[in-house]
């Protein structure tokens, strides 16, 4: 498995190094960083001279590229083009939070969607299998964006109805969060509806897996004999089906990882929430090619890593998977 | 068994029931009649250090202005008033320009020490010392030396400088705080003192700037309040709904689509008013532009088939009809010494075609029609057929764009758009002057009008943002003496001149409105209102009231 893990890393660093240097293309040639400053009235010339020196803007898109790889290898990602602001810094902030939020978005969709599954596998056909379906699949359809507007919409029409606002809108804490367990509640009564936006698509695709999962489990053979045997179908639920029905969700859940951090774009936007996406959108709007990269570059590892991670969990989970 | 089982359950239940009811609880509006007002604002600085490479924005002078404190500043009417200093500068002496200032005793920092002239002469030298990275060193540079004496100060500057009361007048920092350090690394996070109404209190990086009272100014009227909380909020829907939702109270805004809400919420008080940033057309004149547009028929057809007035009303339609067309390029309506130069050029489609015909152009319409898909082409110099580029993602110039294309296709004149990201459009586009027409906004500010050298002087003679390659030699060189002319009626009078002889008369561009600023409050807080200028809506804070 060691030489599987170490193969799969090596063919991770390529893919990294392809990647950082198709983005990076793409991004010097979207357009002159230095734009706004241009425009400025009474700029001082020598300040623009200045920075294409020191970041290199003039020298061709490869030697930028490798200047760029030395900084991020070196000093950890180096600095913003204007302004020399350490990326690291704000990066592993807005990590942290973003992290919080997917990990909470992911492990309620998890619960929530194997529980529905479950369900609606045991109890096929029936007014909630019928009505979790319908569900799962108006989950899916709707945009993300779209979501997060009417669950803004809808707080908003209930405090001007109530002077009561349900959750807060935009943003991670209060004015005032207080400290400690205030704290704490605070952060979370902010996180609800950034949650419930991100955790819906998923927990929709996860109910589907389940059912259908959990459905050829419970009719396969090993089942059938578990019953004529006389094991309660409680344990036949629990540890006989559930359990096998559960190996493919792990790939699922780990992949969806990826998608979770695409829509945390959209979520972080609307909501105004301080994490990798709106830094994302910001480093973007201030044509910084150097926290985009920074960006895209985390994201793509912590994809990896958790790709790695689903095939050696299932090899785990799946006696029948060895890793050659 | 089933008893337990459903504890966790009904624990589950009391701390989803916390989250809606505890916080809810407090997240009301009463948070306004504490004494703190939160302003919603779209964008965080990225330091806290002012006119530098990173931060030349609106965003950090609304925080820093009334930390760093000017001797005097932009009211409402864009006129300078006395802040720190006893009385306006004087210009005692016109060459070299000679100012003397004095700042009122009562002029402090907040941790005790006196504001004096040598906090001006140590600005001063931040911003002429190459090593720092500052935006712009204009008139900082024109100064020769500053004399100071206590509280007393005498800058005298190389030659005339007609922007010398902005300069002396200027925001200070404290040269007890800055001394020996790195300009290039100093305030990024915080700063420690203030001389203005409001002191630096906190940043939750991403979420908010706490500013409170500084309780040691008296140079002017205290603030009111206790504190004010900066919301940061990026998405333009997300904002205005946090200001209904009551996560804020005062929010300062461009034009929105979403402020005509407002407008009909008698919650709330919009207040709108014109300022420094106007909408124009550049016409390219020079080698890369279409060669027709250096037929000045062709430039007056062009700014008599587009109607302006139209274009001003449908844009700001459900926000502010009231939006007048600009007729000048360098005086804004509320300004002295604005005059209607462009109103001689009123909106006639007929007048158009008969124009472009009497010049021997041939194959548009005899009259103007909506359905009209013949394009004049003239002598020598080929179809009117016209790139027009635009940011991209701005649904307002989008509109303007598709009235002025579907006015002109009216008339035998095709507008083919070129709608570029604001990136490549500012970046590349515009100072490769390879375009035709080109529509942007100018931010300007009080001081812009005597540097208007700079947009329409000829480009090798200090035209430096000349873009549109426009070359008149007696307007340059009206222009370049406006900046070393003392007198303000002089220079009016000069620009006046420049603007109805050369600018208004051969067409090198076409103004269109000055943007409106939006400044919405909700009833439960009083004060915040307009200022055209950079000083933004917290120029009157010593006013806020909650209630």
């Amino acid at each position: 498995m060691l030489s599987y893990v170490i193969r799969r890393l090596l063919y991770s660093i390529v893919v990294l190094f392809a990647a950082s240097f198709l983005v990076f293309t793409f991004v010097s040639v979207s357009g002159d960083p230095l734009a706004a400053l241009r425009v400025t009235p009474d700029y001082d010339p020598n300040t623009i001279k200045r920075i294409e020196d020191a970041k290199h803007l003039n020298d061709p898109i490869p030697v930028r590229y490798a200047y760029w790889v030395k900084d991020a290898v070196t000093d950890q990602f180096g600095t913003t083009l204007l302004g020399d602001r350490p990326i690291m810094p704000d990066l592993w902030r807005v990590m942290k939070n973003t992290l919080q939020l997917v990990f909470i978005a992911e492990l309620l969709a998890l619960l929530v969607g194997v529980g529905i599954g479950v369900l609606s596998a045991l109890k096929q056909y029936s007014f909630f299998d019928y009505s979790a379906t319908t569900f799962s699949f108006l989950g899916l359809a709707m945009p993300v964006f779209w979501l997060a507007l009417m669950l803004q919409v809808g707080v908003v029409l209930v405090y001007e109805a109530t002077g009561t606002r349900l959750f807060p809108i935009t943003s991670l804490s209060s004015v005032d969060p207080g400290g400690g367990v205030d704290f704490l509640i605070d952060r979370a009564h902010h996180l609800v509806l950034p949650v419930v936006v991100l955790m819906v698509a998923s927990m929709a695709t996860y109910s589907r897996y389940m059912r259908a999962s959990m459905l050829e489990v419970v009719n396969s053979d090993y089942v059938r004999t578990a019953r004529a045997k006389g094991v309660a179908e409680r344990r036949v639920t629990m540890k006989h089906a559930f359990r096998n029905a559960l190996i493919p969700l792990v790939t699922l859940a780990a992949l969806n990882f990826g998608t979770l951090l695409g829509g945390v774009i959209v979520t972080e936007t609307v909501f105004s929430l301080d994490g990798m996406g709106l830094y994302f959108v910001n480093a973007l709007l201030n044509n910084d090619p150097y926290p985009v990269m920074a960006f895209l570059m985390v994201t793509a590892v912590m994809i990896i890593i958790f790709n790695l991670l689903a095939d050696l969990a299932y090899g785990l989970l799946d006696p029948r998977v060895r890793y050659e | 068994m089933r008893k337990r089982s459903f504890l966790p359950l009904a624990g589950v239940l009391a701390i989803l029931a916390s989250l809606v009811v505890g916080p809810a609880a407090t997240a009301g509006p009463e948070r306004a009649t504490a004494g703190t007002v939160v302003v919603i604002h779209d964008q965080e600085p990225p330091t806290l250090r002012n006119d530098w490479e990173d931060n030349n924005l609106e965003a950090t002078a609304l925080v820093v202005n009334n930390i760093f404190h000017p001797g005097a500043l932009y009211d409402d009417k864009a006129q300078l008033v006395p802040r720190l200093f006893t009385a306006r500068a004087k210009l005692i002496k016109p060459k070299p320009a000679t100012v003397t200032f004095a700042y009122k005793p009562t002029a402090v920092w907040s941790d005790g020490k006196p504001v004096t002239c040598a906090d001006f002469r140590a600005t001063w030298q931040v911003f002429i010392n190459p090593q720092n990275n500052v935006v712009s060193r204009e008139g900082w540079q024109d100064i020769k030396s500053v004399a100071c004496k206590g509280k007393n100060g005498t800058a005298v500057f190389k030659s005339s400088y007609a922007d010398w009361e902005s300069v002396v007048s200027a925001n200070v920092y404290p040269a007890h705080i800055i001394k020996g350090q790195d300009m290039n690394q100093t305030f990024t996070n915080s700063i420690p003192v203030s001389s203005g109404p409001w002191k630096f209190q906190s940043w939750q990086k991403g979420v908010q700037i706490t500013v409170v009272k500084n309780t040691k100014y008296r140079a002017g009227p205290q603030m009111k309040l206790d504190r004010i909380v900066w919301r940061y909020i990026l998405d333009t829907n997300s904002r205005f709904q946090a200001l209904k939702a009551n996560e804020g109270q005062v929010i300062q805004s461009q034009v929105q689509l979403q402020i005509a809400d407002f407008v009909k919420d008698s919650n709330f008080v919009v207040r709108k008013g014109p300022e420094y940033s106007f909408e124009h057309l550049d016409i390219q004149l020079g080698a890369k532009g279409h060669p027709a547009l250096k037929q000045l028929y062709v430039r007056q057809a062009l700014v008599t088939g587009i109607n302006r007035p139209q274009i001003a009303s449908s844009v700001f339609r459900t926000t502010a009809p009231e939006t007048k067309t600009l007729q000048s390029l360098i005086f804004k309506p509320f300004e002295k010494g604005y005059t209607e130069h462009y109103k001689k050029w009123p909106f006639s489609q007929q007048k158009t075609i008969s124009l472009l015909k009497s010049k021997g152009c041939t194959g548009g319409p005899d009259k103007p029609s909506a359905g009209n898909s013949n394009i004049f082409s003239c002598p020598n110099v080929g179809k009117l057929s016209f790139r027009f580029g635009t940011t991209t993602g701005n649904q307002l110039r989008a509109l303007a764009f598709e009235i002025m294309q579907r006015q002109l296709k009216s008339v035998g004149i095709e507008l083919v758009p070129r709608f570029q990201t604001a990136g490549v459009l500012f970046g590349t586009t515009l100072p490769s002057s390879d375009w035709d027409l080109l529509m942007f906004t100018y931010v300007q500010s009080p001081p812009s009008k005597i540097t208007s050298n700079g947009l329409y002087s000829c480009p090798n003679n200090r035209g430096d943002q000349n873009y549109g390659q426009w070359c008149n030699a007696k307007a340059t060189k009206l222009l370049n003496a406006v900046t070393t002319t003392l007198d303000e009626n002089k220079r009016i009078q000069m620009l006046n001149e420049v603007e109805a002889k050369y600018i208004s008369t051969e067409l090198p561009s076409i103004a269109l409105f000055a943007r409106p600023r939006f400044v919405i409050r909700s009833t439960k807080v009083k004060g915040p209102d307009l200022n055209p200028t950079q000083e933004g809506m917290p120029w009157n804070v010593s006013t806020w009231t909650t209630s």
